[in-house]
């Protein structure tokens, strides 16, 4: 155990070892789809409760990515992803904050894992291409040689630093915060930690709102005009 | 012994570096909004995605850093 980082294995599932991380991964999973489940059972014509509060959600966010893209076809296409997005890293990123989480197994941030930052920014990388595709079918392609043919390799090298630099932004803000807490809870266990915890709150959401923010950026660049 | 400078050095310098952006692209912002309150809530959004650009170079320093300290 370095600094609170431990190597728990839970069980093996076959081959696979299922370790803390990816078990904190399934437990948040669980809850957003379980209040998911409950919010939409009983749908009624004049909402109340849990179903008005998610739909206030979906709407927000739909107004939001469509102001944000320009095409509303497009943003009403990716809105569900990246709303999803939001709510899986800002859970993610809060569940290092339960107390004494930080060398618990089973309450790490997930998303200080630098394997689950890869997978999300792939993700990203995967539905970018898709986005493109639908929108200009083989005509997208004339996209990464332009203004000129000359500027192929640097076009392929920021495809490649986009997904990049979305993994390392969050990994590196949520593990690096993750650490600064353990070394305050190591030196001063009481009060001072508590200071930076509440402004890891803001960090937390901050980053989960900037990762959105950016793939939906990069979505709306590849489907949007000019190619 | 240099391994350790080596990443107190890699944190420090992407701070200072990351430090001014921040503070130029953000006293810029407040000067916009400040002229004109009503783009603020466009500027607020455009100075968001800047800091998170302005912050990963600094992260990137932080990360080479905690590799650096994996190695002593």
């Amino acid at each position: 155990m370095v600094f609170g980082m431990l190597d728990g294995v839970f069980f093996k599932l076959g081959p696979i070892p299922v370790d803390h991380i990816i078990f904190t991964e399934w437990v948040i999973i669980g809850l957003i789809g379980l209040i998911a489940f409950f919010a939409t059972r009983d749908m009624q014509m004049v909402p109340r409760g849990l179903q008005n509060a998610f739909e206030a959600i979906i709407v927000f966010t739909y107004d939001f990515f469509t102001q944000l893209m320009d095409k509303e076809h497009v943003a009403k296409k990716w809105a569900p992803l990246l709303t999803t997005f939001f709510l899986f890293i800002i859970l993610s990123n809060y569940s290092g904050l339960l107390p004494g989480a930080a060398g618990l197994a089973g309450f790490q941030p997930p998303t200080s894992n630098w394997n689950i930052t890869l997978t999300l920014a792939l993700i990203t990388f995967c539905s970018v291409h898709v986005a493109g595709f639908a929108e200009h079918s083989v005509g997208y392609l004339g996209h990464f040689v332009s203004p000129s043919p000359l500027m192929l390799p640097l076009n392929l090298v920021e495809e490649i630093a986009h997904p990049l630099s979305l993994t390392v932004r969050l990994f590196g803000n949520i593990f690096g915060e993750e650490m600064v807490i353990a070394f305050l809870l190591f030196m001063v266990p009481f009060l001072i930690p508590g200071a930076l915890m509440a402004l890891s709150l803001l960090l937390g959401a901050i980053q989960a709102i900037v990762f959105t923010l950016l793939s939906a950026s990069y979505i709306a660049a590849a489907a949007g005009e000019s190619h | 012994m240099g391994v350790a400078l080596g990443a107190g050095l890699a944190v420090s310098i992407a701070g200072i570096g990351g430090g001014i952006g921040m503070g130029v692209a953000g006293g810029k912002a407040f000067e916009a909004i400040a002229r004109q309150p009503e783009v603020g809530g466009d500027v607020r959004t455009l100075l968001f995605i800047t800091l998170a650009f302005i912050e990963t170079l600094t992260i990137y320093g932080l990360v080479i850093a905690f590799m650096l300290v994996g190695k002593i």
